[in-house]
């Protein structure tokens, strides 16, 4: 007869050898984590009090920038997905993906200004107390902003023109444009979560710098970014040791309100043909119109689910239910 | 002996999501009770293959005969397809068992990790929260998922 006691030990034996493989599950699937070959961080050639100043000594070491045409310009084609990033080690010891948005890491004295130390410490005894972090700004639809962009796990695609670079996620439909040999314009008479970005190639690099960015977050239980961030960019293709493309991103954050001195990290994104194959293409994203996560009075992340009044049916909708071929449903999905 | 069977299920998840979650949903997981894995059994009624989330919602009889719809979360678009799922996946009227990872307020939705298709394959819809593909073969290879009927299993209470 088989006891409790036989299956409770059976069970974390188990227990233990799963335990095990998931790990390795887990290294494959985050496809975040450092691994041989990623790319190292380079600092800028010295330190720079300002974005402008990195940028502009930049832009006259490449004397200019180089002047591409359509047939010269490099081009970025496909589908890219986000890879490995080495942000959340600017913020804690032995930060890594693997603990961005999980509890581990200690956070890094000195870092950030004591008004955002003091914050991000709250959002770190949160995660370690929960296991997570409660509520999400995403939670409400709202966008990630530079400098998340960098990272955000969707789909993306890039287009280079001689004047202008434009850098799509399919997350919220956040679309960078990156002008080329302009000069930062702001008409707007206000901020915005992509900010305003303008560039120069120096031959195959496209080099950036942007500005007047909405105060957002580096990534969910990762700190915040002020209103005052700026960032320099540079992005540039390599094949990494399989052959496969990659274009890695190394960037020089400036926030003379959040940070204490500008901290650099590298980002990776990587060519993604298997997703074509799938059939995969950019949609319009969908989330003030079908999702239906909230954050509740407890301040934690919730569902309105169907027979509550405020639920969205995520295909049932239309204003006008009596005219034919209205229905957002004519799948039958 | 199933309430058994199933405690054991339901411990081995608790080692497995704590090296899994760090593949990202655009919000976090604590609305689901990550200690537990619940089988839930009924008909397709929609399957909104939608991002930010994908949302699978099915209609399960009770045992009064009455029907109440529930709600199963999975991940973006893209994350689905990487895993074999599209927006056909699933059909309206499909009978399915969904194995998920339920509400902590006791509400009829929770967090998908695999759903056992009417045609006995395996679909794996699921966001980080799970490893889909390491549990439906744990259920399949335990019988886990030969239930007949309309059974929701609970964490055995005297276990934890």
């Amino acid at each position: 007869m088989i006891t409790r006691q036989f299956v409770l030990k059976a069970s974390m034996l188990v227990f233990l050898a799963l335990g095990i493989q998931a790990l390795g599950f887990a290294q494959i699937e985050t496809l975040t984590d450092r691994r041989i070959g990623d790319p190292e961080v380079e600092s800028p050639p010295r330190n720079f009090a300002t974005a402008e100043d990195h940028y502009n000594f930049l832009l006259e070491e490449a004397d200019g920038g180089t002047q591409h045409t359509m047939a010269t310009i490099p081009v970025w084609d496909g589908l890219w997905s986000a890879g490995y990033n080495s942000m959340p080690s600017l913020f804690l010891d032995g930060g890594s993906m693997a603990v961005a948005m999980s509890p581990g890491g200690t956070v890094k004295e000195g870092v950030l200004t004591p008004a955002y130390e003091a914050q991000f410490r709250a959002r770190r005894a949160e995660i370690e107390e929960h296991g997570e972090q409660l509520y999400d700004r995403l939670t409400t639809c709202q966008y990630p902003g530079t400098a998340r962009w960098l990272w955000e796990p969707y789909v993306k695609e890039f287009a280079n023109t001689p004047t202008q670079t434009w850098m799509l996620n399919d997350l919220m439909n956040e679309t960078r444009r990156v002008y080329i040999n302009s000069e930062h314009v702001n008409i707007d008479g206000k901020h915005s979560a992509t900010g305003d970005s303008i560039g120069f190639w120096d031959n195959d690099k496209l080099i950036i710098w942007t500005k007047w960015i909405n105060p957002a977050d580096y990534l969910r239980g990762m700190p915040l970014t002020s209103n005052q961030l700026e960032m320099v960019e540079s992005w540039e293709v390599q094949l990494n040791a399989e052959g496969v493309r990659q274009l890695i991103t190394q960037v020089t954050f400036y926030d003379p309100v959040g940070l204490q001195s500008p901290q650099s990290a590298v980002y990776v994104h990587t060519s993604s043909p298997e997703l074509a194959e799938f059939g995969a293409r950019i949609r319009n994203w969908e989330c003030s119109t079908s999702s239906n996560s909230y954050q509740d009075e407890t301040g934690r992340t919730f569902f309105y689910l169907p027979g509550d009044p405020e639920y969205k049916d995520p295909r049932g909708f239309t204003d006008f239910p009596d005219i034919p071929g209205q229905s957002l449903n004519p799948m039958g999905q | 002996m199933k309430k058994i069977i199933l405690t054991i299920g339901t411990v081995l998840v608790v080692s497995f999501l704590a090296m899994t979650q760090t593949v990202s949903a655009h919000h976090s997981f604590a609305m689901f009770d990550v200690s537990k894995e619940q089988i839930v059994i009924g008909r397709v009624l929609r399957w909104a293959f939608n991002n930010p989330h994908t949302w699978l919602y099915i209609e399960v009889e009770d045992e009064q005969g009455g029907t109440q719809t529930w709600g199963f979360e999975g991940a973006a678009q893209v994350h689905a397809m990487r895993q074999g799922v599209n927006g056909n996946t699933f059909t309206p009227g499909e009978m399915v068992k969904v194995i998920m990872l339920p509400l902590n307020s006791g509400e009829p939705a929770g967090a998908m990790c695999f759903v056992q298709k009417q045609d006995g394959s395996i679909a794996r819809p699921n966001d980080g929260v799970c490893n889909s593909e390491e549990r439906a073969a744990v259920w399949q290879e335990n019988g886990w998922l030969d239930s007949d009927n309309l059974t929701i299993f609970e964490k055995d209470p005297d276990y934890m």
